[in-house]
């Protein structure tokens, strides 16, 4: 029985931490906000990131990369919501295991070694525009799919279409147009994609259920990093900030909320630990995990943020804070790979009807 | 990460399986046995319980010489796990168990290890706890009832009151002002106490009368000492050293593994789905929302056990963090409770019916006690905040 992680993934979470303070800290953040005109996706960052080798972490040996778990990766995942870290990451990660679970031998070795080399990012295109459907037809895809993260700077796309089934998309190719919108959370860029008779190039297997389990988790991970960066870091201002001649902090109000959801973080970081080592090790119990993980971490990464704005006051609700890069992060990722809403009805198919 | 038990300590689980199996009746795990028996189960419970120590079935994690088994602390989770998943009957020894043991085996002396472990385990000594009094609860460092030097004794007079099990037990540990000049955690001790003579009639000088609780039950009730002597070596710890005793002992609560909960409480959740299905509602889309949640909270508790269990195994001081698991598992439990209201709606009122809800109304009605004994949710969020996460006084 140890439910930890082990030595090595300590070690590679304080790495990466200290990295990410040292090379991308909040002032870093602050100024992606401000860069009205830029791509949102920090060039420097992302050699450093592929230098680190932290884009081989799932793939395989065979392929270069190495070959570690989704625990791992959700080491890293925690580590970018603690530092609202910007950029493709997660996309890249996550549409490299759709390659990786789904591919054809030659997709495989084609791409998974320049994902591991940081060489191609790449991302997941998922949310069909409503009342409409993507289609494929005669090696052509058609249809627009809508909050597509960063897919302005990848170099491929995965797009989900008829049913699930999987596609490689050129985004730079005939037939596609991706216009990146104006983000709330500046940490990304929701793209929308259009699709018109664009080459598509099918893998061979249906991963898309399993690639979608991950990429929650690895996102829950991400909420729970911001989570508890938000408390911590509410914790620290209101031992000092001092109303009616003593520290804010010692109001039981605040004492009690910061109490309660400095559990409930805990919690969030136990379940999203605990989905990675389900999906890693085929627990029985690995999709009511998931969505545990899933729904406990979006819940609360926005009530921990709200409250990192509200016990902080005015200054909480000011661009120049750091509050709101947390709240809006948490808001943003809140509804991607399923809303706390949605993974309970998927728990209560699981529990209710024994799905 | 390596969620399964080694080898030792699953043919642990075989054995205890294969006992249960052979000494734990069929009819006595369904539903409303135990109601059904009344006073008399008590006195049934007791005696297995005893057959179960004898068995080497308790104590798991405490040495052999006094009576325990020489487990590990994963031992004593799956024996947990076991109790709970075979419905064996409740312990009717729980404070003793939960408390006093393992106050006793960190700083009793020889001769109280040998004297109290063995027969708590075997039910020879059902135990007490008094510490709460009229004027002493979350602020327990005020209490007042006296214990005066005399000699070679000490003589008690005051009052306790909330005691659980008060009226089936033998004995009290408690704890007792025996000075008013220190400060007032200074002046505090702990003393072992007979509440009765071996007939079961009170001890001299030993008054308890029962407080009935809002589930109509009579768990706890009131102790009233009046010039009750008690040997000067009844001390457990120090004279005046009765507050740290207190502070290690209540640690021992809230440091326990939560699995026994979860396993119980996600068994709650099972009946209170097949009630849902049973009254035609369980594709009722809020209600849907509303299990899903307690699933959620109960998995997180899972999972944290898991975790406490990890660290217990590798001698971790689980501190004031341990608080956690308390608040984890009391509110989920009664937001389970409300569940349950919410899915029988008005028939959750009234059991038989047809619908025989009377566990689940116990529990419901029983999870409204857990965010105040053992320390109240208050204190709990307390202790986390300031010593857990540091915010000033
Ligand atoms: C079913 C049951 C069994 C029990 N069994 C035992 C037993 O066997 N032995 C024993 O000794 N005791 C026992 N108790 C007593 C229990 O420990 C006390 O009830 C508990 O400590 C609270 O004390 P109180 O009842 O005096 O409430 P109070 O302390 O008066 O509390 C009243 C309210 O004020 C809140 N409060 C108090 N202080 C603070 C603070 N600093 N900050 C914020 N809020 C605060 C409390 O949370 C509560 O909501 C039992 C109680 C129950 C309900």
């Amino acid at each position: 029985m140890y439910f930890a992680l082990t030595d090595e993934q300590r070690a590679l979470q304080a790495t990466v931490r200290e990295f990410l303070a040292d090379r991308f800290p909040l002032s870093a953040v602050r100024a992606l906000y401000d860069d009205e005109d830029g791509d949102g996706d920090p060039a420097e960052l992302w050699k450093a990131i592929g230098a680190q080798g932290w884009l081989a972490v799932l793939v395989p040996e065979e392929h270069d990369g190495l070959g570690l778990g989704l625990l791992d990766a959700a080491v890293l995942a925690r580590c970018w919501g603690e530092g609202v870290v910007p950029g493709p990451f997660l996309p890249t990660l996550v549409a490299a295991e759709a390659i990786r679970l789904g591919g054809t031998p030659e997709q495989k070795a084609e791409w998974l070694p320049k994902v591991a080399g940081g060489e191609v990012k790449l991302t997941l295109a998922t949310e069909v525009r409503r009342a409409s459907r993507t289609s494929f037809d005669d090696g052509k895809l058609t249809g627009t799919i809508q909050h597509v993260e960063y897919a302005h700077v990848a170099d491929r796309l995965v797009v989900a279409a008829d049913g699930g089934r999987l596609f490689l998309v050129d985004p730079k190719g005939p037939g596609v147009t991706v216009t990146p919108t104006e983000t709330l959370d500046r940490t990304t860029r929701l793209c929308d994609v259009q699709l018109a008779s664009a080459p598509g190039e099918p893998l061979a297997d249906p991963a898309l259920p399993e690639v979608l389990d991950r990429a929650a988790v690895l996102y829950a991970n991400d909420l729970a990093g911001v989570a508890r960066a938000a408390v911590n870091r509410t914790v620290d201002y209101d031992k000092t900030r001092e109303q009616f001649g003593k520290p804010v902090g010692t109001f039981q109000v605040i004492k009690h909320t910061l109490a309660d959801l400095h559990v409930a973080t805990t919690m969030a970081e136990h379940a999203g630990w605990y989905a990675a080592h389900a999906l890693d090790a085929g627990l029985p119990d690995a999709r009511l995990a998931v969505s545990v993980a899933k729904s406990k971490a979006s819940d609360v990464a926005r009530e921990a943020t709200a409250a990192m704005i509200q016990f902080h006051g005015g200054i909480g609700y000011t661009w120049e804070h750091d509050a709101h890069l947390f709240f809006k992060r948490a808001k943003r990722e809140e509804y991607q790979y399923g809303d706390a809403a949605t993974h309970r009805e998927r728990i209560a198919r699981l529990v209710v009807d024994g799905d | 990460m390596d969620l399964s038990f080694n080898e030792a300590d699953e043919q642990f689980r075989a054995e205890f399986r294969e006992w249960l199996a052979a000494n734990l009746p069929m009819e006595w795990r369904e539903r409303g046995f135990w109601r059904r028996q009344g006073e008399a189960g008590f006195e049934m419970r007791r005696q297995w319980e005893a057959d179960k120590a004898k068995a080497g079935f308790a104590g798991i994690q405490w040495p052999k010489e006094y009576g325990g088994r020489g487990g590990t602390p994963a031992q004593r989770a799956i024996y947990d796990e076991e109790m709970v998943r075979h419905r064996a009957p409740l312990t009717v020894n729980s404070l003793g168990l939960t408390f006093l043991a393992p106050t006793v085996m960190v700083i009793g002396t020889d001769e109280q290890k040998r004297d109290i472990i063995k027969p708590l385990l075997h039910n020879e000594v059902i135990w007490c706890q008094g510490f709460s009094e009229p004027n002493a609860g979350s602020d327990l460092a005020s209490l007042q009832c006296r214990a005066e030097l005399d000699g070679d004794e000490y003589v008690i007079n005051g009052q306790k009151i909330w005691t659980s099990n008060a009226m089936h037990a033998s004995k009290m540990f408690g704890l007792f002002r025996t000075s008013t000049e220190d400060k007032k955690h200074r002046g505090i001790t702990m003393l072992l106490v007979d509440l009765r003579n071996p007939d079961g009639s009170f001890a001299p000088g030993v008054d308890i009368r029962p407080l009935k609780q809002m589930s109509g039950a009579s768990d706890f009730g009131e102790v009233f000492f009046t010039d009750v002597r008690v040997p000067r070596s009844n001390i457990i710890g120090k004279e005046g050293g009765g507050w740290d005793v207190a502070m290690l002992l209540l640690s021992f609560e809230r440091g326990a593994s939560a699995l026994p909960q979860y396993a119980a409480f996600r068994r709650e959740v099972d009946d209170i789905v097949e009630l849902a299905k049973t009254v035609g509602r369980d594709s009722d889309a809020l209600l849907r929302q509303k299990i899903a949640s307690s699933v959620v909270e109960l998995e997180c508790l899972r999972y944290h056990s898991l975790s406490v269990l990890t660290q217990v195994e590798q001698g971790k001081e689980l501190g004031a963090s341990s608080s956690m698991t308390k608040l984890q598992w009391s509110e989920t439990h009664q937001d389970i409770g409300e569940l349950f209201t919410d899915v029988a709606g008005l028939a959750h009122q009234v059991s038989g019916d047809g619908l025989d809800v009377t566990d689940l109304q116990q529990s419901f009605l029983w999870s409204r006690s857990e965010t105040i004994w053992g320390g109240s949710s208050q204190i709990q969020r307390n202790i986390v905040s300031e010593l857990v996460l540091g915010l000033p006084r």
